[in-house]
């Protein structure tokens, strides 16, 4: 998979937040319809990466590309390729799930018809038809989540970027965004996600990178990381490589 | 559906829920309350031809500008006031910016939506604040209809030029000095900003008619009396009244707002990398405050009170600088004048009596903040004191201590007012300060009563409290519980002056009753305080048993 052309690739990505470097020297090369699983401890930079990728934070050094665009050059095609899923989605409170999928949808550039059909079978998929015309502002956690990734799902974007897309989910709604997950990119999409939880890292994601510090100490198919450390598990890959140790 | 319509669709969503009617209608209550004061300034001056006469003679014969000028000056004020308070917030953190920086569109688009947000509100307030006062001597002149269809534009074009340069300004100073430095001097200026607002709303409110002609002449007669967009908008308005379309004044005010978008358009499209280095800087202000917390429940509450306000630099500026207002009235005798002039009152009790009258405005002007630290802002955490298994009474315990330690400010203020500018002596101040701590224990009694009713603060569903739906009904029960609690110092007020009719008031006489009043007043405010902490105890009870 990793000799494909890349769709997303970062050389040397960094960025500090006054002196301290919150990401530094991240070099990725991210296939089409590949799902990649960013993994590390709390503060270790995967939300910084996948803001960075979102093109909501400038890099500091470092070059980015997506699709062949270069961050920075041409940000509205660029965005127009990009879904994020952010671990508080913005939801607008008074708008209700379906009003709210529309909005996301005008602002991408779908068509009615296309976002009737795309918004009617996500939100069958996530289980959210029933709520689906009640105020956002009633919904937990998960369901905003779902909403949110509803939406994104929407505008069919070319590279998926979730952080802690399971956060809040209980098992079933887990269960089906894991599925979820695995269709777009069977279908292209190329999907990087952040996750605490490695069962879900090891069931889904074509390749992990482990983030430690704010630089990637470990990266491969899990498979690959488990033989190369002699351990049993991605827990324990994760452990040795990302300062647990013992 | 574009921004725009997602705004629209939310204002409406907003009235199909209980609590979104609820803030809707504090909202129009709230700009119901202004239109009805712009209207009743307007009204005492319709009432007055002498005055107009005279104000008609000292403009030659340009009176009904000035009178626009003069109510269109509202609209500056509240684009200052909204621009650097509200608005900033708006512009850098209002949740939607996420989803208006990830679409596929021009980058200044998501600041022109906090434009659009920000002229929409600040325009709705101007107008309430605006279109009563200029609406009765459009009606009084009286106006064509064209007069009265412009007065919309007049006020947006007074309103909108400076909120967006001041919008400008703002992304501009945050693009290239986003820092700790620069959120102190924004916050300062914001602060500053609301203080100035009320300042002028308070001194407007109460100047005479004849004070207030003096100042609208006076401030068409000065080449630079009034602002340039305001002086364009006045003159267009005032021509469209008299039956003439005056080109260039229309021109002019148009090409303001046309300018100022065009400033906040270029500065706009700098908002990704301001809002990003906001980012950067939004670290908390003294961070190493209160390193040794006590081991205690309503130590640690009182403790977390301060913490929090020095936590939030525009709501510790505005605690210093609200009571300040009072010198400002002090100075300008503004309603305590009469007090002080009554002949029939010695010097001593005359200082007394404005130095309450005083006290009582500033504990006013901070009185509904110091509410919500009883209950409402604490809604984020309410869940951990529902778990805690602290008793509810050292919880309020903690809040008075907190709010009483604030509100010896006030106190403190007035006393040297009084000392400084009113000449009280020393036995005045001692008995001042003796009947405002009674006063200061009634209010403390007042806000723990209110400030954790259950009917106001009723935690919601997820346990937290909830926030903005009763706030007018609960300002309008403070302001009438705390009138309530005062009133034997009103009575008593009321019965002295006319006492004084009918038999001259020696200062030898009443000095003796000074030790009376004062135990008086400290004992009615320590009763009302404990009454009010034992309710305040009890409504925490049940606010904290599970729903």
């Amino acid at each position: 998979m990793n000799d494909r052309a890349p769709m997303l690739e970062t050389t040397g990505l960094g960025r500090a937040f006054g002196k301290k470097w919150a990401l530094r020297g991240l070099s990725l090369r991210v296939p089409e319809g590949e799902l990649y699983g960013f993994l590390g401890q709390n503060g270790a930079g995967k939300t910084t990466t996948l803001r960075l990728l979102a093109g909501l934070l400038r890099p500091s050094e470092g070059t980015l590309r997506i699709a062949g665009l270069e961050h920075g050059t041409d940000g509205a095609a660029l965005r127009q390729l990009l879904g994020f899923v952010p671990d508080t989605p913005p939801l607008y409170d008074y708008l209700t799930g379906r009003q709210y999928v529309a909005l996301v949808a005008s602002l991408w550039h779908v068509d009615r018809r296309q976002r009737d059909e795309r918004c009617e079978r996500l939100f069958a998929t996530l289980d959210l038809s029933e709520v689906a015309d009640e105020l956002c502002r009633g919904y937990s956690h998960g369901m905003r989540k779902k909403v949110h990734l509803a939406a994104v799902l929407t505008t069919a974007p070319r590279v998926l970027l979730l952080d802690e897309p399971t956060t809040g989910l209980d098992p079933i709604s887990t269960r089906r965004l894991k599925d979820l997950l695995l269709a777009e990119a069977a279908a292209g999409t190329t999907i990087l996600l952040s996750t605490h939880v490695l069962e879900v890292a090891e069931q889904i994601c074509h390749r992990v990178g482990i983030l430690a510090r704010g630089s990637l100490c470990a990266e491969g198919p899990v498979a690959e990381l488990r033989q190369q450390h002699g351990a049993r598990s991605l827990e324990d890959v994760f452990l040795s490589t990302a300062g647990g140790g013992d | 559906m574009g921004l725009v319509a997602a705004d629209l669709r939310v204002l409406g969503n907003l009235l199909t829920t209980a609590d979104g009617r609820r803030v809707a209608t504090s909202t129009f209550v709230g700009l119901a309350l202004f239109a009805l004061m712009s209207w009743w300034v307007a009204d005492a001056l319709v009432d007055r031809p002498d005055l107009l006469a005279m104000l008609h003679r000292e403009t030659r014969g340009g009176s009904l500008q000035a009178l626009i000028g003069y109510g269109l000056m509202a609209c500056p004020l509240v684009a200052t006031w909204y621009g650097l308070s509200l608005a900033q917030r708006q512009l850098f953190e209002a949740p939607e910016l996420l989803l208006w920086r990830l679409a596929p569109q021009a980058a200044v688009r998501a600041p022109l939506q906090a434009l659009l947000r920000a002229s929409l509100v600040s325009s709705t307030w101007a107008f309430a604040l605006t279109g009563p006062f200029v609406g009765a001597f459009l009606r009084q002149s009286p106006a064509p209809l064209l007069a009265w269809c412009m007065l919309p534009l007049a006020i947006v074009c007074c309103t909108m030029p400076l909120l967006a340069t001041l919008l400008a300004v703002q992304v501009a100073l945050v693009r290239w000095f986003a820092g700790r430095a620069l959120r102190l001097v924004l916050t300062v200026v914001m602060t500053l900003a609301s203080l100035g607002f009320f300042a002028w709303f308070l001194l407007a409110l109460f100047t005479p008619s004849q004070a207030r002609v003096h100042d609208i002449a006076a401030a068409a007669r000065d080449a630079g009396g009034l602002p340039w967009t305001v002086d364009t908008a006045a003159a267009m308005l005032s021509a469209v009244a008299t039956g003439r379309f005056d080109w260039r004044a229309t021109a002019g005010a148009v090409g303001w707002l046309a300018a100022a978008l065009g400033i906040f358009l270029f500065a706009a499209r700098q908002h990704p990398r301001a809002w990003e280095r906001q980012l950067e800087a939004a670290a908390g202000f003294g961070a190493r405050f209160g390193r040794r917390w006590p081991a205690g429940a309503a130590g640690a509450v009182r403790k977390k009170e301060f913490a929090q306000l020095l936590q939030q630099p525009g709501a510790l500026l505005g605690f210093v600088l609200f009571p300040l207002l009072v010198f400002g009235l002090a100075q300008r005798r503004l309603l305590i004048g009469g007090i002080l002039a009554n002949p029939r009152l010695p010097d001593c009790v005359a200082t007394l009596g404005a130095m309450l009258a005083l006290w009582f405005v500033a504990v006013m002007l901070v009185l509904y903040a110091h509410m919500g630290r009883m209950a409402v802002w604490d809604g984020p955490q309410w869940s951990l004191y529902m778990a805690s298994p602290t008793p509810p009474g050292r919880l309020v315990r903690g809040k008075l201590a907190a709010i009483a330690t604030l509100m010896l400010w006030p106190l403190l203020v007035v006393a040297v007012a009084g000392g400084h500018l009113l000449g009280a002596d020393r036995s005045t101040l001692a008995t001042f300060l003796a009947v405002a701590i009674g006063g200061t224990c009634a209010a403390l009694g007042v806000l723990a009563a209110l400030g954790t009713w259950p009917r106001l603060m009723r935690p919601d569903e997820g346990g937290h409290v909830l926030q903005g739906a009763r706030n007018f009904v609960a300002a309008i029960l403070l302001v009438f519980a705390f009138d309530l609690v005062t009133a034997p110092g009103w009575l008593g007020w009321i019965w002295l002056d006319h006492f004084a009719r009918e038999r001259r008031l020696e200062e030898h006489v009443v000095r003796p009753y000074a030790p009376l009043l004062a135990g008086a007043a400290l004992a009615w405010g320590s009763l009302v305080g404990v009454l009010g902490a034992a309710i305040g105890t009890r409504h925490y009870r049940r606010l904290l048993t599970p729903r």
